[in-house]
């Protein structure tokens, strides 16, 4: 499946934070109202955007959320590709 | 007047006619904010004209005149002011004064690192005010900018030796909770925004002039509510980055420079370790007082 041989990378206009085991991103934009775009990533969030380093393909994103939280590969690869889905209608992260 | 100096939130402001420059005519909202002081946090030079932005600078933010009808926001006019970046890094906004008959335009000129920023109005002579809305709020932003402070829509009290924040976009009650807090006996810092600093390793926050003679007002930082309107009072602790993002979203921020938005972020997650914040949904009555004062006197880490 191509998808999953694609390599997503972070877009460089966005803050994060990490606070605990959770992060608060912020897309950099030259409007005031994109402020209601702030994101809040759980653990698991967390988990996938630490992996998105433009080197590793979503497949093996997947693998490391499988062997991470000890979680099938179908309800995985959902979560990821559903996380990446997102990331990139945002610009958060490109593929 | 050539001169005069301000100390607005702890900032000390000096503004000063350059030579050939406008006589000052400062808003009586400035009056009582005025001090005498040889010392400034920043030199603001007024002089009068039009100012030709450099080739090459590019616009990095718009902001359109916004207006505000049965609590909701709409935009009058897309002109109002703008942020340009030069290619050295220099900043310039760019300004009409829609509440202001004598003055036209006007040209801020600065830097995140300088202390000495320049300012050109064009008028239609007499006075000048160099602080005329919007430029009071836009220098006021970036002094908290380069101060890593915090400005947020958010009303305040003091209440004896404590000190508490309501926060909320417009219509969510910052007035109303303001008026229940005054009926009680509290000192009302101010109603609508604010302006947070870390002051010797405590927070503070403190009011900035808005109506005619408005005094400096201050008080000691306790904890931050984030308030809805609710059917009954009602408080839930917010931690980590769910009390973050949810002040962030409440910040007055211009959001073009990952710089400048990244301090912002890891101001208020500092702020965030020391400072409980809250989410308070409460009815508009005395009653969501007494609820807060209960609370805040159940709490083990109550100051």
């Amino acid at each position: 499946m191509e998808l999953l041989n694609q390599i997503p990378s972070r877009s460089s206009s966005v803050v994060t934070r990490k606070t605990g085991n959770e992060y608060i991103i912020v897309p950099v934009t030259d409007n005031i109202a994109d402020m209601d775009s702030i994101f809040t990533l759980n653990e698991t969030g967390a988990f996938i955007w630490e992996q998105i380093d433009g080197e590793k393909s979503v497949e093996e994103i997947i693998r490391l959320v499988v062997d991470e939280f000890e979680i099938d590969r179908d309800t995985a690869t959902k979560d990821v590709l559903g996380f990446l889905s997102t990331m990139k209608e945002y610009l958060i992260i490109k593929m | 007047m050539r001169e005069y100096c301000l100390n607005i939130a702890g900032y000390n402001i000096k503004v000063k006619s350059a030579p050939g420059g406008p006589l000052l005519g400062p808003s009586a909202r400035f009056e009582g904010s005025r001090v005498q002081s040889n010392k400034h946090d920043i030199l603001i030079r007024v002089h009068t004209g039009q100012f030709i932005l450099p080739a090459g600078a590019e616009r990095v933010f718009h902001a359109p005149f916004v207006g505000e009808r049965e609590g909701k926001t709409f935009i009058r006019s897309e002109e109002f002011w703008d942020v340009y970046r030069d290619k050295e890094g220099g900043l310039y906004i760019c300004t009409i004064f829609p509440l202001e008959e004598s003055q036209d335009r006007g040209t801020l000129i600065f830097s995140l690192q300088s202390d000495v920023w320049e300012l050109w109005i064009e008028g239609k002579g007499g006075k000048i005010d160099p602080l005329a809305y919007p430029l009071d709020g836009l220098l006021l932003y970036y002094l908290t900018v380069i101060s890593n402070d915090i400005m947020i829509h958010a009303s305040g009290v003091g209440f004896e030796d404590r000190g508490y924040i309501f926060s909320g976009v417009s219509g969510k009650g910052k007035s109303t909770i303001a008026r229940l807090w005054h009926d009680a006996g509290a000192r009302v810092i101010h109603d609508d925004r604010l302006i947070i600093r870390k002051m010797n390793g405590e927070y503070r926050f403190y009011n900035t002039p808005v109506y005619n003679n408005d005094k400096p007002l201050e008080a000691p930082l306790s904890a931050i509510f984030l308030i809805e309107h609710g059917m009954e009072n009602r408080i839930e602790p917010l931690s980590g980055v769910q009390a973050v993002s949810q002040l962030l979203a409440n910040c007055i921020q211009h959001n073009w420079d990952k710089n400048i938005t990244g301090n912002l972020v890891n101001a208020i997650t500092d702020m965030c370790e020391k400072i409980r914040v809250f989410r308070f949904y409460f009815k508009p009555e005395p009653s969501a007082i007494n609820f807060i004062l209960d609370h805040e006197h159940s709490q083990k880490t109550y100051r």
